[in-house]
Formats: C-alpha cells, sequence, structure tokens
C-alpha cells in the first residue's frame, strides 16, 4: 500500500437531479463533473482552476467523501473511499483534511478556537493530549498557543483563515484540499497564507489539491494546473507550460484576467 | 463637482478616516485602493451622506458648492436621488429577490422624476441594453435569482444609472464575480463614465481593476491617503512604501515557479497585519510594518509631499528627499 501514489482519481462523474420542469418530462440532470482524472503525490500540489459552476467545488466534496461520485474512484493511498465501510473512512478520514474559502462560516463563533481546532480530533477518536497538539497546530501556522482560549471574532480574516489550516493539519493529514482558501483575504493577507501553505508542505510533506478562481494565485503555488470548464478537464500540465502557451482559449481569458497587469 | 478637505470620520477615540483630501470633478474616473481598515469605505459612506450616525465627522465636504458635512437626511436624499448613486458589492443581496428586476430598476424614476410607468419602462429598457444585457424585454420581467452574478450587477448598474447621476460610486463591484466577469463589469463602468462624462469613483481592492477603469487613484492605509497620482504612474512606480508592498505581494505569473535549490518561491509579504482602529500608529499608520522606517515614523506624521505635478505621497522619507 506504501507505494501507491498519494490520490488518484479515476474518472469521476458526477450528476445532480435539478427540479422538475414539468410532470410529464424527466427531471433534467446537470453534469457537475464529467471523467475528472488525476495522480497527486505526496509533496505535490495541484492546482484545480476554474469559474463558478466548473466543477471544483464538486471535485472537491467527491474527493473529501462529503458525497458520492455516480463514476469513478477517489483511492487515497490505493484504497477507494467511496467503495470503503464507513468506520473504515471514518478512521481514514484524519489522513485528509480540508480548508475552507470562509474561515468565519467555518469556525463556531460561540466556541474558543481551541475547541473548534480539535474537533477533527474528536471525530476521529484521537482523546489524548489535545491541549498539546492544539498547541502544536496553532504554532505551526504562525500564531501563539495562548491564543486558544479566544473566541472567532477576536481575529482579523488572515488570523482565522490560520485557525483553519490550524485545524485541518491538526490531526497531521497526508492531503490538504483547499477550496478557495486565499480568495476571500486582502492581497497582502493572501500572500502570507500562500507562503504558510508552502511552509507546511515543505515541512511535513503534504500533498495539496489548490482549488482557485485565480490563475495567478494558482500558478505561484503550484506544480501542476488542471483548467475546468462545465465540469470538463480543457488541460493539464506543468504550471509553468500552461502558463507559458495556453491551448485552450478559455485558459487564454483566464490567463488575460488573471495578469491584468497594472 | 465634490470637494473634500480634511474630512475626518472619529469614532470616540478612534479614526476611520482622517484629513482626506479630494476634489472630483465631472467625467473623472478615480479609483480608491485599500484592504480592509483602510478607511475606503468609509470615505465612500461619507460621499453618500450614508457615514454611520455613530462617526462624527469633522472637515469640509462640499458637493457643488454645497457644504454636506451638516446637511440633514432629507437634503441628502435629495443629492442621492439625482446626483450621486452607488453600485455595491454583493448583486444577490442589493436586490429585493421577490421581485421582478424591471420593477426594481423603476422605482427610483417613478419616485424622484414622476414619470410614467410606459416612460419608466422605456428608459429601463434602453438602460438594460446600455448596460448589455442581451434580451432586455424578457429580462425585465425576470427575478434576480434567474439571472447570473454579471447579469445581476448589470441591472445594478443599471438602477444606479436610472437617474442620471453625475457620479457613480462602486463599491467592490468586482469582487465577487469570476475573474474575466469582473473583466467585463470593469470595462463596462468605464464606458459608461467615459460615454455619459459621469465621474465614477471605483473602490477596490483588485488593482487590476482599479488600472483598467481608472485615471487617477488614491491608495489609502489606516484612514489615510498615503499616495496619490495617476493611475498608471503610481501602479508602475509606486513611492510609498505600503503602495510598493502591496503591489509586491500580488501573486505574479511571472514570477512563480521554483529556484535553483528546487524550492517553490515565496512571495513577497508585507510583515505584521492592520493593526485595529483604536491601536493605529499615531505617526504614520504604516509605521511598525514598513521596511524602510525611519525613528521619527512612529511619532510624527508625514506630510503629503508632492514629487511630481499631480502626484505624490505622505512619507517621511520623501519629505527628506530621499526617494528613489
Amino acid at each position: 500500500m506504501t507505494d501507491a501514489p498519494l490520490l488518484q482519481v479515476r474518472d469521476l462523474t458526477r450528476r445532480y437531479k435539478l427540479p422538475r420542469q414539468s410532470l410529464l418530462r424527466r427531471a433534467p440532470v446537470l453534469t457537475a463533473l464529467e471523467g475528472g482524472a488525476f495522480t497527486l503525490n505526496a509533496g505535490e500540489t495541484l492546482g484545480v482552476v476554474g469559474e463558478s459552476g466548473s466543477g471544483k467545488s464538486t471535485l472537491a466534496r467527491l474527493i473529501m467523501a462529503f458525497e458520492r461520485p455516480d463514476e469513478g474512484q477517489v483511492l487515497f493511498r490505493g484504497r477507494d473511499l467511496h467503495s470503503l465501510p464507513a468506520q473504515d473512512l471514518r478512521a481514514l478520514r484524519r489522513g485528509f483534511q480540508m480548508v475552507f474559502q470562509d474561515p468565519f462560516g467555518s469556525l463556531n463563533p460561540r466556541r474558543i478556537i481551541g475547541w473548534s481546532i480539535a474537533e477533527p480530533l474528536r471525530a476521529s477518536g484521537e482523546g489524548t493530549a489535545i491541549a498539546q497538539r492544539v498547541a502544536e497546530a496553532l504554532e505551526q501556522v504562525g500564531l501563539h498557543p495562548a491564543e486558544a482560549s479566544k473566541y472567532p471574532h477576536e481575529f482579523s480574516g488572515g488570523q482565522r483563515q490560520r485557525i483553519a489550516i490550524a485545524r485541518a493539519i491538526i490531526t497531521r493529514p497526508a492531503l490538504l484540499v483547499a477550496d478557495e482558501a486565499v480568495s476571500a483575504l486582502d492581497v497582502s493577507v493572501q500572500a502570507q497564507i500562500l507562503n504558510l501553505l508552502m511552509d507546511l508542505q515543505d515541512d511535513l510533506g503534504l500533498g495539496l489539491v489548490f482549488i482557485s478562481h485565480d490563475l495567478a494565485v494558482v500558478a505561484s503555488i503550484c506544480d501542476r494546473v488542471m483548467v475546468l470548464q462545465h465540469g470538463k478537464k480543457l488541460e493539464s500540465g506543468p504550471a509553468a507550460d500552461v502558463l507559458r502557451s495556453p491551448e485552450h482559449p478559455y485558459t487564454k481569458t483566464l490567463l488575460k484576467a488573471a495578469g491584468a497587469r497594472p | 463637482m465634490i470637494e473634500l478637505a480634511k474630512l475626518s470620520a472619529h469614532f470616540g477615540d478612534a479614526t476611520a478616516l482622517r484629513d482626506a483630501d479630494l476634489v472630483i470633478r465631472q467625467g473623472d474616473r478615480l479609483g480608491i485602493v485599500g484592504e480592509s481598515g483602510s478607511g475606503k469605505t468609509m470615505l465612500a459612506l461619507c460621499l453618500m451622506g450614508m457615514a454611520p450616525d455613530s462617526a462624527r465627522l469633522t472637515g469640509r465636504l462640499s458637493i457643488d458648492g454645497r457644504d454636506m458635512a451638516s446637511a440633514s437626511e432629507r437634503d441628502w436624499q435629495q443629492l442621492r436621488s439625482r446626483k450621486v448613486a452607488m453600485v455595491f458589492q454583493e448583486p444577490m443581496s442589493a436586490l429585493n429577490p421577490l421581485r421582478r428586476v424591471g420593477d426594481t430598476v423603476m422605482e427610483p424614476m417613478l419616485l424622484h422624476e414622476g414619470l410614467s410607468r410606459s416612460a419608466a419602462r422605456a428608459r429601463t429598457l434602453s438602460l438594460f441594453e446600455e448596460v448589455g444585457i442581451p434580451d432586455p424585454e424578457h429580462r425585465l420581467r425576470q427575478f434576480p435569482h434567474e439571472m447570473s452574478g454579471g447579469q445581476r450587477q448589470r441591472v445594478l448598474i443599471a438602477l444606479a444609472l436610472a437617474c442620471n447621476p453625475a457620479l457613480l460610486i462602486a463599491d467592490e463591484p468586482t469582487t465577487a464575480l469570476d475573474a474575466n466577469v469582473a473583466l467585463r463589469i470593469t470595462d463596462l463602468l468605464q464606458r459608461l463614465a467615459r460615454e455619459r462624462n459621469m465621474a465614477l469613483v471605483f473602490i477596490s481592492h483588485d488593482l487590476a481593476a482599479v488600472a483598467r477603469a481608472t485615471q487617477d487613484i488614491v491608495v489609502m492605509y489606516g484612514g489615510d491617503m498615503v499616495e496619490r497620482g495617476p493611475t498608471a504612474k503610481v501602479l508602475s512606480a509606486p513611492q510609498h512604501p505600503y503602495t510598493k508592498g502591496l503591489l509586491g505581494a500580488r501573486p505574479d505569473p511571472a514570477m512563480a515557479g521554483r529556484d535553483a535549490n528546487g524550492k517553490r518561491r515565496r512571495l513577497p509579504t508585507i510583515p505584521g497585519s492592520v493593526p485595529p482602529l483604536h491601536g493605529l500608529p499615531k505617526g504614520c499608520r504604516f509605521s511598525g510594518r514598513c521596511p524602510v522606517e525611519l525613528p521619527q515614523c512612529a511619532l510624527r506624521r508625514p506630510a503629503f509631499t508632492q514629487t511630481e505635478a499631480s502626484r505624490g505621497a505622505a512619507c517621511h522619507l520623501l519629505s527628506e528627499g530621499r526617494h528613489d
């Protein structure tokens, strides 16, 4: 099992039934993702770029096993997440964690952040040395361990995203999925968080799936890039190649939008 | 048309906006950039007469020669109905979800100009065409949820233009939109301002959008206007250390990749974070985070130094003639 790649995604397809338009006709179906496939090794970063409706968040939810695909497989260290018994999946979950876009919405406002950060530990049944693990995670994201007893509203947006990252790494995962993790942040804060993600990857050897609508952001952190539109992969390859000579006109548009430099 | 002189907004001991000086003439396209807590939204609210009641305003704000700093809500309402309009960040929450968008856009024309329904409808149709909404007859009857984010933002722009304002304030109009939609909305605002000879105040943290839409720019930090001048010049050769830091922190595809040792290149950052309002340094607001700080920076406020005709920055390095 150890020589299996960290993450393998094979022919992933997800369709959603839309509300019926008429009693007489079948409900229309939206194909949110069609035939998504890639392999990610430890320490690597794959950037997934696309706009709203491109299927990038669907891909994230399928990798995280928040929902099931209609076709295809997600192999984490060689084991198919979607065919595992629930109990095994729960045990495996500590190995892959997610960072969401809105750090305020993903932290419980009534709980001190130390409680929120420890949530994945409790969920996976690890009950020991929680306070110490929280302190460790806070230090890894550049916050003081004493901050654990504060509430989310006492932090700035950038600090809250650091807290969300601390929560994601507390189980010592091998894979991190970041969905628009820096999109809500100011430019200078965004740069700090991107650097933090790169530092953590270097230190912990994390594999990272980094999802964003902003090609410039993706390019600054990713080894490889995959461009999605309407649920389909338009092109993929080493970040430098895709940026230097995009094959698809849509990628060129994205590049223009991202590269509209002053 | 609009003139601000030493306009400040205080909340108790805290100052959200400090000594803002600004002149906006007809047809000007002005960008205001800054990050959260820079005071840019407070500035916009002051221009609209919508500063929160808890704010104490000092200084002068005159519109068409009239002093508005102490004007009544009634005066402001009149001004807002005809002269100044605003486009907000989130087109979904700014539109009434239970009303057809056509009715929403027609409302100010019926209310403020006393147009007949058919005249208002005709003007709405032509506005929809002007802002690039295809099939306007059909779109008029739609509800906000039936439209895409970009279309909704166009509706809001049409609504803002309903009474032919002389000044349009757009506060983060592209932030909630996909990149290439944002690009088109930016170009639309710029085109409308030029075609209508309307002044545009474009407030954004997105430097690329501001660069596309505006002629002049003001950079704000911690409630101060720290740098200003022609947009192209300021963004290509910034003079204030904060502006330099902000531009440097933008991810640049050309700089991405790995260095000779195989390590991924880190982005340049501004150290620390924006202090809370009541914790801002008394002198230069940027002191404590500034890479080229002098001993006097934390204590004394830097004067605004004009470095060329029509541009300058508030920095002690400049006032000592040590800029590069």
